[in-house]
C-alpha cells in the first residue's frame, strides 16, 4: 500500500475543511480541529496507474502564521495551499505560509487553490496576481467546495506532482 | 627394488670420456645416495598420491570423519552457515523423496504427527472448556446476572463482557508508525476487537504527540510514553525511525514495555534500510506483522476455586426448592384437574367430548348448551388458572330436565304466581295465571326443545279465583234488623253501597256470552212469632234490601228476593251467634241457570 501524507494549509475559513469533506467520507467529527488543531482523513485514489492512499492532514487555519504548528507538516509529500478568492487578505496569508513552508520543505509539491469559485463576481483576486504566480511556477486552480468544481482535479493534480 | 649398491671402482678411458663418465657417475652417485636416504619416504608419498587419485578410497576416508567434522563445525559456532549450506539440498532431497514415494516420509513422520495433532486438539478443547467453565461460573452468580444485563445494554456478547471483567489486561492493537511521515507501516489487532481505520489512528497518534510536545515545549526527541483514556491505555515506544504504539485494555505490567522496546529494536535491526528509504509504500513491512502479533498479549484473572463453592451450594438448594415446588404444583394441579373434570361432567348442559394437551396447556372440547354454566366459572370454582386449561365450545340443545326447565321458563315467561317444573320431559305448571296465558301454554310449550308433554292441571285462571273471593265476600254480608221491623237501623245503611259494588264487580266479570249472574236476597226472622208472620216479615225484609241495592246501582234483574222465615237459620253459619243474627237478610250467589231466571 502506497500512502502519502498531504497537508491542507491556508488561512481560517478559506474552505479547507469543506474541500476535504467534498473529497472524502470522514470518520472523525470536525471537533478535532478545535481540540488538537488537526483532523486526519484518508482517501484512496488512482494516480498515474498507481493506487495511492492520500492521508489528508487538515490543519486548523491560522491567520497569524506563527500559530501554525510546523510539527504537523513533518513527513508530508505535498500540500494544498488554499485561499479564499473573495478575500484578498487570505491570499496574502497564503503567500506568507508558502514562504515559511518553502524554508523547511524546499521543492515540496503543492497546488494553490483559489477557493469559492462559485462567488466569482465577488472576487478580489485579480488576473495579474494569477499570472504572476504562474510565472513563478505555481500551479493555480479555481475550486469550489460548494459546487465541487475542480476539487477531485486538485487532489489528482497534487498526486501527479508527488509521483513525478 | 631400484636400489643399487654404490660402485666403488670405475675404469679410466679418455679424458673426455672420463669427464663424461665422471658427470654420469656423480648423477648416479647422487641418485644412489637419494635412494639410499629417501627411498622409504618416496614410497610413502607415491602411495599417498595413488590414494588421493582414487575416489573410492577418498570417500572411504571421508566417511570415517564426516559426522565428527559437522559436529565440530557446529561446536565452533558455524551452525548457521552449515544450515544455510545444507538447507537447499535437504529441501530438495525431501521434495524428491515425497515425489518419488510419499509413504516413506509419511511413515517416518507418523509417530511425530499423531501426538502433535492430539496435543493441538487437546489444547483447543482445553481452552474451549476453560472459557465454557468461566461463562458457566459467571452465569450463575449475582455478578453474572449484572454482566448479562450489561451485555443486553451494550449489545456485546455475554462471553465478551465476562472476558472484559475478568481481564487484567489485553493488548488489543499494535501500530507500527513511520516516525518522519507518521504513516502507518504495519498494524495488527486482537481477535474480536473492532477498530477504526488504523492509518487514520496512526496519524492522529502522531498529531497528538506533536501537539503535546509543542504545547508543553518539550524537546523534539522526547515523545509521549503513554496516553490513558478510561480503561484504555496507549503505550508508545520510540525508535530512531519508527514508533510502536500498543493499545491496551486494563493495566499491563511494567515489564510489557520491555517487550515493546525489544520489538522496536528488532524491527530497526531487520528493516533498517526499508525504514530509511520509506516513501509511503508499506509493502515491505508486512513481514514485520508477526513481530507485532507477538506483542498482542493478554492476561485474565486466575480462577478462584474456593469462591465458586457458595454459588454451587446456593444453586443446588435453589434447584432442590424449585424441584420440590414443581413436584408439589404438579401433584396439586393433577388433583385439581381431576376434580375439575368430574365437576365439568356433572354439570347439566355440558358434555365433554375430549381433553388433552395442546400448545403446552390442557384443552377441553365440549358440547355446551347456551343455558348451561360457563365452563370458565367451573374452572374458577375448582381453583384452576385460566392458563392451565382452555376450552373449545360446540353449541347444542341439552335435554337435561334442569336445562329444559330453564329454557321453558325463558320461552314461556310464566307470571309470578306460576311455577314450572320439568321432570322426564314433562312440564308441570302450577299456580294462578291469566286465562289468556293458560290457554296458550300448551301450544307454546310444544315449541320448547325438550318438552314432551305439558301438565297444566295445577293451574287456575286468576280471573275465576277473583270471582270466588267476591262471592265469599258477598256471602259474609249480613244486614241485621230490629225485632219485628223490615227496615235496618241507620248504622247498617253503609253496607248497601259496598254490597252493591261487590255485586256489580261480579256482574262485570261474567262473560257477556253466559247467563246473567243472579244474587239471591234471602230474608230471615228469629223463631219468635208465628210461622206465617215470620214468612211475611222475612219477605218484606228481602224486598227492602233489594230496593236498597237497586237504589245503590244494582240492576233489579240480577236480584232475587225471597223470605225463608226461620227455615234456613243463619246461625248454622255462625254457631256462636245469638238470635239477633236471625233477624236479617243474607246474599247468595247462584250459578245462573235458565230456570232460575225471572
Amino acid at each position: 500500500m502506497l500512502q502519502k501524507k498531504i497537508c491542507m494549509l491556508g488561512a481560517t475559513a478559506v474552505g479547507k475543511t469543506s474541500l476535504v469533506r467534498r473529497f472524502v467520507e470522514s470518520i472523525y467529527s470536525d471537533e478535532y480541529h478545535t481540540s488538537v488543531g488537526v483532523k486526519i482523513d484518508r482517501k484512496p485514489v488512482r494516480v498515474k496507474e498507481k493506487d495511492l492512499v492520500m492521508v489528508l492532514w487538515d490543519i486548523y487555519g491560522a491567520d497569524e502564521f506563527q500559530s501554525l504548528r510546523m510539527d504537523y507538516l513533518n513527513g508530508m509529500f505535498g500540500y494544498l495551499l488554499v485561499a479564499d478568492g473573495t478575500r484578498k487578505s487570505t491570499i496574502n496569508d497564503a503567500l506568507t505560509i508558502q514562504e515559511s513552508v518553502a524554508k523547511d520543505f524546499a521543492k515540496m509539491p503543492f497546488v494553490f487553490l483559489l477557493n469559492k469559485a462559485d462567488l466569482k463576481d465577488e472576487w478580489e483576486a485579480g488576473a495579474d496576481l494569477e499570472q504572476n504566480l504562474t510565472a513563478r511556477g505555481w500551479t493555480v486552480m479555481h475550486s469550489s467546495a460548494k459546487t465541487g468544481e475542480a476539487v477531485e482535479e486538485a487532489f489528482h493534480t497534487l498526486g501527479g506532482k508527488m509521483l513525478r | 627394488m631400484a636400489e643399487r649398491p654404490p660402485q666403488q671402482n670405475q675404469p679410466e678411458d679418455s679424458a673426455a670420456e672420463t669427464r663424461e663418465e665422471t658427470r654420469e657417475d656423480k648423477r648416479q652417485k647422487f641418485q644412489d645416495l637419494r635412494n639410499l636416504l629417501l627411498a622409504p619416504e618416496q614410497k610413502e608419498i607415491q602411495s599417498l598420491r595413488n590414494r588421493m587419485d582414487d575416489r573410492a578410497a577418498r570417500a572411504e576416508d571421508l566417511s570415517a570423519v564426516v559426522a565428527e567434522s559437522i559436529e565440530l563445525r557446529r561446536e565452533h559456532g558455524g551452525g548457521a552457515d552449515l544450515n544455510k549450506a545444507l538447507m537447499p539440498s535437504v529441501e530438495e532431497a525431501l521434495r524428491e523423496s515425497v515425489r518419488k514415494d510419499p509413504s516413506v516420509l509419511a511413515a517416518a513422520l507418523f509417530p511425530v504427527m499423531g501426538p502433535a495433532i492430539r496435543k493441538s486438539i487437546a489444547e483447543s478443547i482445553r481452552s474451549m472448556l476453560e472459557s465454557f467453565n468461566q461463562t458457566m461460573e459467571h452465569s450463575l452468580s449475582a455478578q453474572g446476572i449484572r454482566w448479562r444485563l450489561e451485555s443486553l445494554r451494550t449489545g456485546r456478547p455475554f462471553s465478551e463482557v465476562v472476558l472484559l471483567h475478568s481481564l487484567v489486561y489485553r493488548v488489543e492493537q499494535v501500530f507500527l508508525i513511520h516516525k518522519a511521515t507518521s504513516l502507518l507501516l504495519a498494524h495488527c489487532v486482537a481477535p474480536h476487537v473492532s477498530t477504526k481505520d488504523p492509518s487514520l489512528v496512526s496519524g492522529m497518534l502522531s498529531a497528538i504527540q506533536s501537539y503535546v510536545r509543542d504545547s508543553f515545549k518539550a524537546p523534539k526527541e522526547d515523545s509521549l510514553d503513554s496516553i490513558q483514556v478510561g480503561e484504555l491505555e496507549v503505550w508508545v515506544v520510540s525508535g530512531p525511525q519508527a514508533i510502536l504504539a500498543a493499545v491496551i485494555r486494563g493495566h499491563a505490567p511494567a515489564s510489557y514495555r520491555a517487550t515493546l522496546e525489544k520489538t522496536i529494536e528488532d524491527i530497526h535491526r531487520d528493516f533498517g534500510q526499508a525504514l530509511e528509504e520509506f516513501d509511503g509504500d508499506s509493502a515491505p513491512f508486512a513481514a514485520a506483522e508477526p513481530l507485532l502479533e507477538n506483542c498482542l498479549e493478554s492476561h485474565y484473572e486466575p480462577k478462584e476455586a474456593t469462591k465458586r463453592r457458595p454459588y454451587v451450594a446456593v444453586v443446588a438448594v435453589a434447584a432442590l426448592v424449585l424441584a420440590a415446588v414443581a413436584l408439589w404444583m404438579s401433584v396439586n394441579n393433577n388433583r385439581k384437574w381431576n376434580h375439575f373434570m368430574v365437576a365439568l361432567q356433572r354439570e347439566p348442559g355440558i358434555v365433554v367430548t375430549s381433553s388433552g394437551m395442546e400448545g403446552g396447556h390442557h384443552l377441553v372440547r365440549l358440547l355446551h348448551d347456551p343455558l348451561a354454566k360457563d365452563p370458565a366459572v367451573v374452572r374458577h370454582d375448582e381453583g384452576l388458572d385460566a392458563e392451565f386449561v382452555d376450552f373449545k365450545l360446540e353449541p347444542y340443545y341439552s335435554l337435561d330436565d334442569e336445562i329444559v326447565e330453564k329454557r321453558a321458563i325463558e320461552v314461556l315467561v310464566p307470571p309470578g304466581e306460576v311455577s314450572c317444573k320439568v321432570k322426564d320431559g314433562v312440564l308441570t305448571a302450577t299456580g294462578r295465571a291469566p286465562s289468556d296465558w293458560v290457554h296458550k301454554l300448551k301450544d307454546r310449550a310444544a315449541l320448547v326443545p325438550g318438552v314432551k308433554k305439558v301438565d297444566a292441571t295445577g293451574l287456575e285462571s286468576s280471573e275465576a279465583s277473583e270471582t270466588q273471593m267476591l262471592a265469599s265476600e258477598l256471602k259474609s254480608t249480613v244486614f241485621t234488623f230490629p225485632i219485628g221491623v223490615a227496615q235496618v237501623d241507620a248504622d247498617q245503611e253503609g253496607k248497601f253501597a259496598s254490597a252493591a259494588q261487590v255485586i256489580n264487580s261480579l256482574i262485570a266479570k261474567t262473560s257477556p256470552l253466559s247467563q246473567p249472574l243472579m244474587v239471591e236476597v234471602i230474608g230471615h226472622t228469629d223463631t219468635s212469632g208465628t210461622e206465617g208472620l215470620n214468612m211475611s216479615l222475612s219477605q218484606q225484609r228481602a224486598e227492602y234490601v233489594t230496593r236498597k241495592l237497586v237504589d245503590a246501582g244494582v240492576a233489579r234483574r240480577n236480584l232475587n228476593p225471597h223470605g225463608v222465615g226461620t227455615s234456613e237459620p243463619v246461625r248454622n253459619h255462625d254457631a256462636a251467634g245469638d238470635e239477633s243474627v236471625e233477624r236479617s237478610v243474607t246474599l247468595r250467589l247462584v250459578p245462573a241457570k235458565p230456570n232460575r231466571v225471572e
